[in-house]
């Protein structure tokens, strides 16, 4: 029983996750930077981080990026992926050294990891390293906005507590 | 676990800070160094496919460049300034971001892998920018 509920939860929030991801790019790019956004799916894997743990959370993030990238388009599944993986990897370093009340950090952080991961796999792919022109632009903005997904996460897990099945 | 009393929120918030600092002094430094020139490169797949003099264009014209993806830009040009008109990409990012006139920031479209960029120098000789 313990089994089949964690599987429905980390269901559960590859859909929210998933869900978010896919709103969130119906929203209009405001500055014309590739590769900017809000990232607000990270807070789910930022509560997973948290709430379930390492393994769960890579399961989550997986899903969402492949299943995102068929619903959005697969030209940004490797960029996601990139982003997405360098991204999990600092938060499994950073949450050993974190607390429940600095998610926010967490989140800033990420957001840093996505977007230097992001910016390798394009310089990559186009094989232009003037790309890294825009990491400036792409970390001010991501640590504002990673900031704040992180505090989401955070006010989500004060809510609902860590609820390991 | 002697690290998490250590390290406060005061100490991510100023280390955060300083991220944040460090990066709009590098976004302001680049763009206060804009290159003059008006020459735009073209680069398909990593290659340069094409320069063009911008100043020297009278008349604007559309380029279209297929990549290895199979996905096709429409390039516009124009006298000082180019853009990506068309593209059957699913994000148009690079549509969006309209004329480039400078050298600030490349025009990108990552899923064609194609680059814009205003260069200093001149367009080579042998390549024709007047070829309408």
């Amino acid at each position: 029983m313990k089994q089949t509920k964690r599987l429905t939860l980390c269901a559960l929030l590859t859909a929210i996750a998933l869900t978010i991801f896919v709103a969130e790019a119906q929203i209009p790019p405001v500055v014309p930077v590739p590769g900017m956004k809000l990232g607000l799916a990270n807070i789910v894997t930022v509560y997973a981080m948290f709430a379930l743990g390492p393994g769960d959370t890579l399961m989550i993030l997986l899903c969402r990026i492949f299943l995102g990238s068929l619903f959005a388009g697969g030209s940004t599944f490797l960029y996601s992926l990139a982003g997405g993986l360098l991204c999990y990897l600092s938060m499994l370093l950073f949450r050993k050294i974190l607390t429940e009340k600095q998610l926010w950090v967490c989140g800033a952080i990420g957001a840093i990891f996505h977007n230097l991961g992001q910016m390798g796999a394009a310089i990559l792919i186009a094989r232009t390293p003037q790309l890294v022109l825009y990491l400036p632009v792409l970390l001010i903005t991501g640590v504002i906005a990673g900031a704040f997904t992180g505090l989401g996460a955070q006010l989500l897990l004060a809510r609902l507590g860590r609820r390991i099945p | 676990m002697t690290l998490k009393k250590t390290l406060s929120n005061r100490f991510w918030l100023i280390l955060l800070g300083v991220i944040v600092a460090g990066s709009a002094l590098a976004a302001w430094l680049l763009l206060s160094r804009v290159p003059t020139g008006s020459i735009a490169a073209i680069y398909l797949d990593g290659e340069l496919v094409e320069r063009i003099d911008l100043a020297a264009v009278t008349e604007s014209y559309t380029r279209t460049y297929t990549g290895k993806s199979g996905i096709t830009d429409v390039v516009e040009v124009a006298r000082g300034k180019i853009r990506v008109k068309e593209a059957d990409c699913p994000d148009q990012v690079c549509v969006h971001q309209g004329w480039i006139e400078t050298g600030v920031v490349p025009v990108v479209c990552l899923p064609n892998a194609l680059v814009i960029q205003i260069e200093d120098g001149s367009a080579e000789p042998e390549i024709d920018g007047a070829v309408g």
